[in-house]
This record gives C-alpha cells, sequence and structure tokens, in this order.
C-alpha cells in the first residue's frame, strides 16, 4: 500500500511502519463462472456436446440440407462413384447414399436416445426398489443376472423373428439388455447411500420412505446415472449396428447408419463410399456421445471414472 | 470361504432357472417353427402335422418345458433338428474356436490396455496422456466388422502376411493357429482394449493421490515398484471387475468377427440355429453361454480376495 | 502356393476346424483337395429329407442314381444296364450295373433300389404321381428289379434321373427304411465320393474323399449321365458367410472354387490374373412374385394382372444381379429362356412398355379400396430384400397400402404356409426364385401347378392351365410338348399364378490352376482337378 493510496481522513501514528509496495506476485483470478465458464473447465463436455448438436441439427433439418428422397429406387444408376448427381454415390438399388446417411443420423439419434431414456427410467425404478426392499432384492437381482448373461444379439433377432424388423423392437431389445447394469449401478448408489448420517437422521426423525427417496436419494443417483445415460446412448447406436449387420435390425426401408453399411459391406472392397460414408458418421456421433460423457462425469466426480 | 463358494454355486441355479424359462417362452412363442420349412414345398398340412408331432412340437407349454429340463438334469441336452446330432457334440465341435478367440483377444486386450492406462494416469494432462485417451475412445466409437474388413484387406489381401479367414486348430501347431487368429482378436479387442485402458487409467489416478504412494516414494522406492508394485496392485480391483464385464460383450462381438472371418465358432452357431428355428441347439447354447457368465463372475469375485486381502468372504 | 508368411510352419491353414483333429495335409496332398464355398450353409445332408439346392449339390458325390440326364435333358443310364418295358407300358422291368458297391464295400442290390425308391416316391412330385398308378415295385432277383403300373407313365425315366429336388438317389435298404419325413442316421452311397462324417461341422465345414472302387461308365460325362470320374482325392466345402471374406479368400487362394461370387465383386476377381470366370448356369433362375390367390386383393386375377403391368422387370433384375445387363433377360412367359419350350403366347402383359394406367384401372376394377397388403420380405436373402424393395416403390406408386414385413427366410418359410387372411397372420405376397432347370417343363414345375389347394403357397385355381400340364405328360413328340406348353402359357398370363421378375444368371469363379469346370444347373465335382 502506497501512502497515496491511504483512505482520506485516516490518522496514522508517527511510528507506524509502512511496507513498501510489491508487486502482485499472483496475478488476479478471474473465476470462470457461469455456463460458458462451465464449459471452459471441462472442454470435453462442449466439444463433445458441440458435435452431437451438429448431427441432431443435421438430423432433423435433413429435408433441407439437399437431399432426396432416401427411398427413391433407381436400379438403373446403382453404385455409382461419389460425384455431381450422388454426393455420396448411390448403393446398390440406386438410392442416394448422402440422403441415407443423413435421415438415417434420425433413426440411429433415435435409438440411442431410446435406449438411454428407457434403460435409465427403468433401471432406475427396478435400482430404487431393489435398494429399500432386501426381500425384492434378493430376487430382482437374480433376475438381472440372468438377464445380463443372455447376449443381446440374440434376443434382438428373436425379437424380430417374432413379429418384424422394426426400429421399436430394436430399441426394445437393446433396453432390455441394458436395463441389468443400470439397475445395479443405481442399487449400488443407493444402498451406500442408505449408510450416509443425513439419512439415517432422516428415518430416525420418521421421514417416510417415498419422500426420503425423492428428496434425498434420487437426486444423488441422478449424476452417475446421466453419464451412464451417455455411455448407454453410445453402445446402443453401435449395437444398432452390428444388428443391421447379422440382418435383425430396422427395415430396409427405414435407413439407419447400420442398415446401410449392412446393405454395403460386401461390396466395401469395389465401392467402399457406402460403407465409408456411415461408418464415419456413426464413429463420430459415438465419438461425441462418449467425449460428453467422459466430460460431464469428470465435472461431477472425477472418481466416478473408477466406476462407470 | 468354502461356504461362500459353495452358496454362490447354489445361488446360480435360481439365475440359470431364470435364463431358461425366459429363453423357452421367447421361442415358444416365436411364430414358425421349423415343421414347416423341413416339410418342404412339396408337403401337405397333414405332413407338417406329422413332422411337428415326431419333433414334439405339438405338446403343451409345460409339458415341453418340464421335458426339457428334466433332459438337461441328466446332462442331455437335445439333440438338433436340422442335423441330427446331439447339441452337446455341435457345441463341442465349435467351443475350441470361440475359446480361442476369447482367451487371445483378453490376453491381447490386457496386455497392451493395462500398460496404456498407466501410461496416461503417470503422465496425465500431457500430449501422451490425451493421445492414449482418444485412442482409447475411437476403439469403441467404430463397429468392429468395419475394423475387420479394414484388417483383413490390409494385412491379409495386400500385404499377404496373415491368412483371410479360417481358424487352424490348436493341434496343428501354435503358429498356424496363432496365424489365423491374430487378425480378429485385433478387431474385437479395440472395444476391450478401450474400456480397460480408461478404467485403468483413471483408477490409478485414484490410487496414485493416496497417501501411502507418497510414503513409498518417501522412502525412496523407484518409479517403476511405486507403479506395479503398490499401485497397480491397489487398482486390481475395478480393473478386473471391467474384465468380467467385458466378457459379456465379447460374447456379442464373437458372433460379428465369426461371420467376418469365417470362424466356426459358437457365435455362428447361435445365430444360424436362430434363424432355422433349431430349438435345441439355441436352447443349448444360450445355456451354456449363462452359466460361462455366471461362473466367470464368481471367478471374478474370488480373485477379489487376492488382490484386495480386506475383502473377505 | 502364394507366398505366405514366415510364420507357416508348412501345415496348410485348414479352413476351418473340428473339435476333434483335422487330418494335417503335406504340401503334396493339398493340391489334391478341392476347396469350395458353396451357395448356402449346409447343415443337414439328407437329399430326400430337405429339399435345399446346398444339400442336393452335396448329395451328389455321396449317392448315385439309377439314371441322370445330360445336358440336353435326355435321361441317360447310369447305375442301370438296361431296361425293358412292355408293350402296353404298363410294365418296366430294370438290371443294375455289375460291380455297384456301397462305400462299406457291400455289393448294390435291387432290394436297395427298391427301398430307395419307396422312401423317394413320397417326397417327391412325380414320385407322387407313380406312387398313386403303382401296382407293384419289388425286386426280381439280386440285380434286377419290376415296376409294375396301372397306368402308362412315358415320363418314367426322366423321373429317375431329374436333376430336380428331391432325386432319386438309391441308399442301403437299412438306411432307405428311415420314414421319409425323418432325416437318414447315416450317409452311405454308391457314389463316387465317400463322406468324412468325422470332419463334419455343420454349417463350416464338410469332407469327402475319393471312394476308390467307385466304377465309373466309360461314356463322358455330361451333367448327371456318363463317367464320374473323381481326378482330386479330397473335397472340402467350407461355408463362408461372408461374401466380402469369400472374394478375398478366392483372390488370396484361400479356396478354389467359390459357387455364387457376388456379381459386384467380380469385376475385381476379373482383373486378379489368377482367377477364372465364367457363367455358372445356362439355364439360370426365374424371379418370382409370388400371389396369395386365396384372399383379397389378389383374390381377383386383374389385381394380380395390375401388378403384372407393373413389374418392370429391368429394374428388378439389375436390384438382383448388378450392373451386369449381360447377366439379365426379360422373360415373356413363364418357362425358361434359351430353353425348347420358351414362349410368348400372350406375354403382352410382360413384355409391352409398363402401363401405369392400366394398372390402375385395372387395380380399381377389381374392387381394390385401399386396404393393407401384406408383403413378406427375408432381409438375409440378398436377391428377395431387393426385390422386395423394388416390389415395394412399385406398387406404392400406383396407389397399393403395402405393409412391409421385413423378416428372415424362416419365418417367410413358415408364414407362407398359412392360408389366414392377412389380420390373422396371414400374407399377401412373397418373394422367391426358381431355378431354371426347373422352369423349362411343367413336370417339376411348382410355381406353375394352378390345382387350388393341392397347389404350392399361394394356391391358384386355374383349370386351363392344369389342362395344358396334362397335356404335356401326355404328348409323346416334342411339337406336342411345345403345344401344350403354348396353351399353359397363355392360360397363366391372364390368370397369374405369380409374376415373373425375370431372368437372370450368375459367375462361378475359380482359381486358374483349376480345370475341368463346366456350367450346370449344379457344380460338377467329376473330371474336375488341380495342377
Amino acid at each position: 500500500m502506497s501512502a497515496a493510496s491511504l483512505p482520506a481522513g485516516l490518522v496514522i501514528p508517527p511510528d507506524l511502519a509502512i511496507a513498501p509496495p510489491t508487486q502482485d506476485i499472483l496475478s488476479n483470478v478471474t473465476p470462470k463462472r457461469g455456463f460458458v465458464g462451465y464449459l471452459r473447465r471441462y472442454p470435453m463436455i462442449g466439444f463433445g456436446g458441440g458435435l452431437l448438436l451438429v448431427m441432431l441439427f443435421v438430423a432433423i433439418f435433413a429435408p433441407f440440407l439437399g437431399t432426396k428422397d432416401p427411398t427413391a429406387l433407381a436400379p438403373a444408376l446403382r453404385t455409382r462413384e461419389p460425384g455431381a448427381e450422388f454426393w455420396f454415390g448411390s448403393d446398390m438399388l440406386g438410392r442416394d447414399v448422402y440422403s441415407r446417411v443423413l435421415y438415417g443420423a434420425r433413426v440411429s439419434l433415435l435409438v440411442g436416445f431410446s435406449v438411454a431414456f428407457f434403460a435409465s427410467a427403468i433401471g432406475l425404478t427396478i435400482g430404487l426398489i431393489s435398494g429399500f426392499n432386501r426381500f425384492a432384492d434378493s430376487i430382482i437381482m437374480r433376475v438381472m443376472d440372468g438377464m445380463m448373461s443372455i447376449p443381446p444379439i440374440l434376443l434382438a433377432i428373436a425379437l424380430m423373428a417374432l413379429t418384424r424388423g422394426s426400429v421399436q423392437n430394436v430399441i426394445l431389445a437393446i433396453t432390455i439388455a441394458e436395463v441389468p447394469r443400470v439397475s445395479r449401478l443405481v442399487r449400488g448408489v443407493v444402498l451406500s447411500l442408505r449408510e450416509q448420517p443425513y439419512v439415517e437422521a432422516a428415518v430416525a426423525s420418521g421421514t417416510r420412505t417415498p419422500t426420503i427417496i425423492f428428496r434425498h436419494i434420487l437426486p444423488n443417483t441422478l449424476a452417475p446415472l446421466t453419464v451412464q445415460a451417455t455411455f448407454i446412448c453410445a453402445a446402443a447406436m453401435i449395437t444398432e449396428a452390428i444388428l443391421s449387420f447379422i440382418g435383425a435390425g430396422t427395415p430396409p426401408t427405414i435407413p439407419s447408419w447400420g442398415n446401410i453399411m449392412a446393405e454395403g459391406r460386401a461390396l466395401w472392397q469395389v465401392k467402399p463410399y457406402i460403407v465409408f460414408f456411415p461408418a464415419i458418421f456413426l464413429s463420430i456421433t459415438v465419438l461425441a456421445v462418449n467425449l460428453l460423457g467422459d466430460g460431464l462425469r469428470d465435472s461431477i466426480d472425477p472418481r466416478l471414472a473408477t466406476k462407470l | 470361504m468354502w461356504a461362500y463358494i459353495v452358496r454362490r454355486v447354489l445361488a446360480t441355479i435360481p439365475v440359470m432357472a431364470v435364463v431358461a424359462l425366459f429363453v423357452f417362452s421367447l421361442l415358444y412363442l416365436a411364430p414358425g417353427d421349423p415343421a414347416a420349412v423341413i416339410a418342404g414345398d412339396q408337403a401337405t398340412p397333414d405332413d407338417v402335422e406329422r413332422i411337428r408331432a415326431s419333433l414334439g412340437l405339438d405338446r403343451p407349454y409345460l409339458v415341453r418345458f418340464g421335458a426339457w429340463v428334466w433332459d438337461i438334469l441328466r446332462g442331455d441336452l437335445g439333440t438338433s433338428i436340422f442335423t441330427n446330432l446331439p447339441v452337446s457334440h455341435m457345441i463341442a465341435q465349435r467351443i475350441e474356436p470361440t475359446l480361442s478367440l476369447m482367451i487371445v483377444t483378453l490376453i491381447l486386450a490386457v496386455s497392451i490396455a493395462v500398460p496404456m492406462g498407466v501410461v496416461a494416469a503417470w503422465k496425465q494432462g500431457t500430449t501422451i496422456d490425451r493421445l492414449v485417451m482418444a485412442f482409447a475412445v475411437l476403439g469403441f466409437s467404430v463397429p468392429v466388422f468395419v475394423v475387420g474388413y479394414v484388417l483383413a484387406y490390409i494385412f491379409a489381401l495386400e500385404l499377404d502376411w496373415l491368412p483371410v479367414q479360417g481358424y487352424t486348430p490348436f493341434s496343428q501347431g501354435f503358429f498356424p493357429w496363432m496365424e489365423n487368429l491374430i487378425l480378429p482378436s485385433v478387431a474385437l479387442g479395440g472395444v476391450y482394449i478401450a474400456l480397460i485402458a480408461r478404467i485403468t487409467r483413471a483408477t490409478m489416478l485414484e490410487v496414485l493421490s493416496q497417501d501411502y504412494i507418497r510414503t513409498a516414494r518417501a522412502k525412496g522406492a523407484g518409479q517403476r515398484s511405486i507403479l506395479f508394485l503398490h499401485a497397480l496392485k491397489n487398482a486390481a480391483v475395478p480393473i478386473v471387475t471391467i474384465i468380467g464385464i467385458g466378457i459379456a460383450l465379447l460374447i456379442g462381438g464373437a458372433v460379428v468377427t465369426e461371420s467376418v472371418f469365417a470362424i466356426p465358432g459358437l457365435g455362428r452357431l447361435t445365430v444360424d440355429a436362430i434363424l432355422r428355428r433349431d430349438y435345441p441347439v439355441i436352447q443349448g447354447v444360450v445355456l451354456l453361454f449363462s452359466f460361462v457368465y455366471v461362473l466367470v463372475n464368481l471367478v471374478i469375485d474370488l480373485l477379489y480376495t487376492l488382490f484386495d486381502p480386506r475383502i473377505r468372504y | 502356393m502364394e507366398r505366405r508368411s514366415f510364420l507357416q510352419a508348412g501345415a496348410i491353414a485348414a479352413a476351418a476346424t473340428t473339435g476333434l483333429a483335422g487330418p494335417a495335409l503335406s504340401q503334396g496332398a493339398a493340391a489334391r483337395t478341392l476347396r469350395f464355398v458353396p451357395q448356402a450353409n449346409l447343415a443337414n445332408f439328407d437329399p430326400v429329407w430337405g429339399t435345399q439346392f446346398v444339400v442336393r449339390n452335396a448329395a451328389m458325390l455321396v449317392w448315385d442314381t439309377l439314371y441322370g440326364i445330360d445336358s440336353s435333358f435326355t435321361p441317360r443310364r447310369q447305375m442301370i444296364e438296361s431296361e425293358e418295358v412292355s408293350s402296353d407300358g404298363l410294365t418296366w422291368n430294370f438290371q443294375l450295373r455289375e460291380g455297384l458297391r456301397w462305400h462299406d464295400n457291400e455289393p448294390v442290390r435291387a432290394q436297395d433300389c427298391v427301398v430307395s425308391l419307396t422312401r423317394w416316391m413320397v417326397r417327391d412330385g412325380m414320385g407322387q404321381m407313380l406312387r398313386a398308378i403303382t401296382d407293384e415295385l419289388v425286386q426280381t432277383g439280386d440285380r434286377t428289379f419290376r415296376w409294375r403300373l396301372r397306368q402308362p407313365y412315358p415320363k418314367m425315366l426322366l423321373a429317375l434321373g431329374k436333376n430336380n429336388t428331391p432325386i432319386a438317389f438309391m441308399m442301403p435298404e437299412r438306411v432307405a427304411r428311415t420314414d421319409p419325413f425323418q432325416q437318414i442316421a447315416e450317409f452311405v452311397g454308391s457314389g463316387p465320393m465317400r463322406f468324412n462324417r468325422s470332419e463334419w461341422v455343420p454349417g463350416a465345414r464338410a469332407t469327402w474323399s475319393r471312394f476308390e472302387p467307385y466304377v465309373a461308365r466309360s461314356e463322358p460325362a455330361s451333367w448327371l449321365s456318363g463317367g464320374k470320374r473323381m481326378l482330386v482325392d479330397r473335397v472340402e466345402w467350407i461355408i463362408q458367410p461372408d461374401p466380402a471374406t469369400a472374394s478375398a479368400a478366392l483372390q488370396s487362394g484361400e479356396v478354389d472354387w467359390w459357387e455364387q461370387p457376388l456379381n459386384d465383386l467380380v469385376p475385381v476377381m476379373r482383373r486378379n490374373r489368377n482367377i477364372r470366370l465364367d457363367v455358372a448356369d445356362p439355364l439360370g433362375n426365374v424371379g418370382c412374385l409370388r400371389f396369395n390367390h386365396l384372399h383379397p386383393p389378389f383374390n381377383d386375377p386383374r389385381a394380380r394382372q395390375a401388378i403384372a403391368w407393373m413389374v418392370n422387370q429391368p429394374d428388378f433384375m439389375r436390384s438382383v444381379v448388378g450392373s451386369d445387363d449381360s447377366l439379365w433377360q426379360r422373360m415373356g412367359g413363364f418357362f425358361t429362356p434359351g430353353t425348347p419350350n420358351y414362349t410368348e403366347a400372350g406375354g403382352e402383359i410382360l413384355t409391352a412398355p409398363r402401363d401405369a394406367a392400366m394398372a390402375r384401372r385395372l387395380l380399381q376394377e377389381s374392387g381394390y379400396s385401399g386396404q393393407p397388403v401384406t408383403m413378406l420380405v427375408a432381409q438375409d436373402l440378398a436377391p428377395l430384400s431387393a426385390m422386395g424393395q423394388v416390389a415395394n416403390a412399385m406398387m406404392r406408386s400406383i396407389g397399393l397400402n403395402v405393409d412391409f414385413v421385413a423378416t428372415d427366410w424362416g419365418t417367410v418359410g413358415a408364414r407362407r404356409a398359412s392360408r389366414e387372411p392377412r389380420e390373422r397372420g396371414g400374407w399377401n405376397i412373397f418373394f422367391t426364385w426358381f431355378a431354371g432347370a426347373d422352369c423349362t417343363n411343367p413336370a417339376s414345375y411348382l410355381g406353375l401347378r394352378a390345382h387350388g389347394d393341392q397347389a404350392w403357397f399361394g394356391w391358384p385355381n386355374d383349370p386351363a392351365v392344369e389342362a395344358g400340364r396334362d397335356k404335356w405328360f401326355a404328348a409323346t413328340t416334342p411339337v406336342e410338348e411345345k403345344a401344350a406348353c403354348e396353351e399353359i402359357n397363355r392360360a397363366a398370363t391372364v390368370s397369374m399364378p405369380f409374376a415373373p421378375t425375370g431372368f437372370y444368371k450368375g459367375y462361378q469363379a475359380w482359381r486358374s490352376n483349376v480345370t475341368g469346370i463346366t456350367s450346370g444347373p449344379l457344380p460338377w465335382f467329376w473330371g474336375v482337378s488341380k495342377s
């Protein structure tokens, strides 16, 4: 503090020593506040979320991005290389790969988000019940173990054979496969939370169980659940591609990245673009979702990285 | 400890029962039993009924389920409708390729991913860390079959270093066996490597910040001994867990890999059986998968006691 | 051998395995092994129980026939040394050749043939006709047997020597006693190769070894007739589920012969100096869009004709065959193009320029008012998936409300047998193809039978077509046969039992060090050698 910076009107005793001015060693810390600050601290959220938003944009506005009808066949124009007429080339039935890839974003994203949402919702419910009710827990966990041991691919094929190939069946099959893991996660959180002092206090003071669940337990499960949901979304999109590869995915009249690749896979040595373009889009989207999940997890609690 | 093991083994029974019930019911509900396919184009509806009766498909649900369970308990997995061979024989023929694929993939993935994760944790925040993690995330962003095709094209077709497809049994020599498994393992292992590397890195980071590591360093322990002796051992539990979870993933991925590389394994057997409605085979294989999965979980839980003496059953 | 990596330890990489040890082959033996990629998965093996083409093709190696047609469809003697038919055409006496042996070294006896024929007659179309008129079929000596009928059957030798499934293979008596609706347990025959049961991995790999005591006929081989001389010691079938991998395997020399290469991959293989290509079967295939004649809208012939007016065969064919226009041909009738019975009589509906207005009018006249039309499309068979999508677009364009059911062939196979209306699990349309060899005449032409309830799935009912068929069976000269076929064609183009989507062929591909591969309705393994 220099003499000039003292407030006016202050009486200074004559033998008081005043330190000489020193420059600041530490520069001012501008706290990163707000949403933008949040993004700057966890860049992966911004990066992943941004890419995802781009994909969503492409999916929603597909009809306006220079696309034709994705199911319009023209066998006379089949397997043309990418060029002026077909930006990403044409497939084995003469359909425009560019249009199919853009419209395919809708299905793939729908599958990813739906599975993430439903698996989380159902898994949450089951996990909560299981965590609170001892008796239900033992039964439920055995059932979940059993379901986890059935490969989802088999489930999907069986479902498809049961009715028909459709987006709903794909979502259903993958959801059933993911629910056990979510319920296990929620159950784990619930069990550990029940030991917390504030929950014990709530119980001791006579709070009813539903209130305990909604006020104390639920908010703490939402964070890891959200992170897990992003990973489920990514896994679901890849699983959809694998199901289409085997022939148990969405019907060919509804393009998805998975079934565009599946249909074109036999030709990939001669016409690689049919597999290449949807693969790129799928990889980018899955990457984006994974990065988003990583970022969210790091922002909530980096120690979750050992569990998720 | 033994009591725990016995309890766990007994607990698998209800799990298997759930699986058996679920699979059987699903198949029962699925339309299109094999009788019509077998009867062929020239058959009359009476012929189809005859075939259905001879396969026992006209009996009510509980009778069929009961008969199947009774057979299983006596060790008889049934006979394939389409090949007339015992299901156990068909499974025995196909176990070696799938098992080989899974083991090689596992060893490959763990031996690549764990060092990757350790290095990334050690060099946290540097370019190496970011590169390793980016590579890892890429591992499960690309579908297995795309990776498989590209690998086969480059290494088998263009460079001719490895065979394009097929499987050589171990009895015909280690190197031929390995040759056929390298490309499929790498393709299948991508996802696994990514998962294990990430968990390893995260766990190591947490462990490395613990007090006992600081103590070890203060006592003058070298870099390597800190990493491997102290840190890794403590990180082992989550890593082993993820390996267990990954086995279920492997089974799914194996189906695709076996199709791309023409490996005559259980994955392909199951898909073919489902598409043909060869019920005994489907039921037998799914039961086997479940049993293996449950067993693996048990082994992993037991392995915990090795790594973490605090865990006792 | 091609250059291989330094890791190779002398053993040839066998393409698949058994849980039991397979034979380790030396370099020399490899040159005598033919590795073949079949068109489909080979699970079961009984050629009477399972009627798929792949079963028949494999069975040809193990079992032999009494007669066999040559490339002009004329039945020639194979296991038979001589036959005699009585002047009234009712009694046939057959004598077997000498020296025929089963693979377990027992001699072939007439009783074996009698029992084999009895089993075959239950499952085969022409066999069922014979069964209905058979008075007696007995052995009359060690190598002779007699067949007495109640009516003459001029096509007897064709029935015994035809290539359409199920073929009349001869099996040992104990094997042929199996119920025709159950599988045989042993694969013992008198054919040129012995099946290696212990090496069989169903769905992955099957191998056969040459049967040394087989006595081939002296005439040159032509299709199922003549001397079946095996010039390789072993034949291995390696199932390839992925066409891209199969193509790579052929290019790298891991397999020798690919039965049905994907047409889009043909240009790649053409560029490879070590691969040869040729049309596999000049008789090709006939694409089929099959109607359900029991329920609306296709119970009315006008609705079926509307579809026929819309079927643009070039579109369907290109979707199935690819960009090579030399592989397909428009069909103006129902019989195989390029064969004597092919006729375009009445075929304007198939060949004239496509007329959407006419189609819409016919559809309206038939009373169609927008009800859903259930179309079964098998996703796991590429040609059917392609045809289904082309048909979907085409039908929507004339206002049909198509219910596109994407499923697998197993489900289609089962669901097409349902005679219920579509709301109760039935169907209106499904797709398939017929082998051109089966469509050369009405004898084994399943799709063309129109006797209502007894007909093939779809159950067309047209007495005019049946009358024509009866005329063909009674015909004694080629001129009469052709006239009968024209009559059938004229009737069928009006009643449309199914809509042909076009005639198409495919290639087969093999390594240049393999010689002796010929074309035909099935792959012939005799006369093929490897250097």
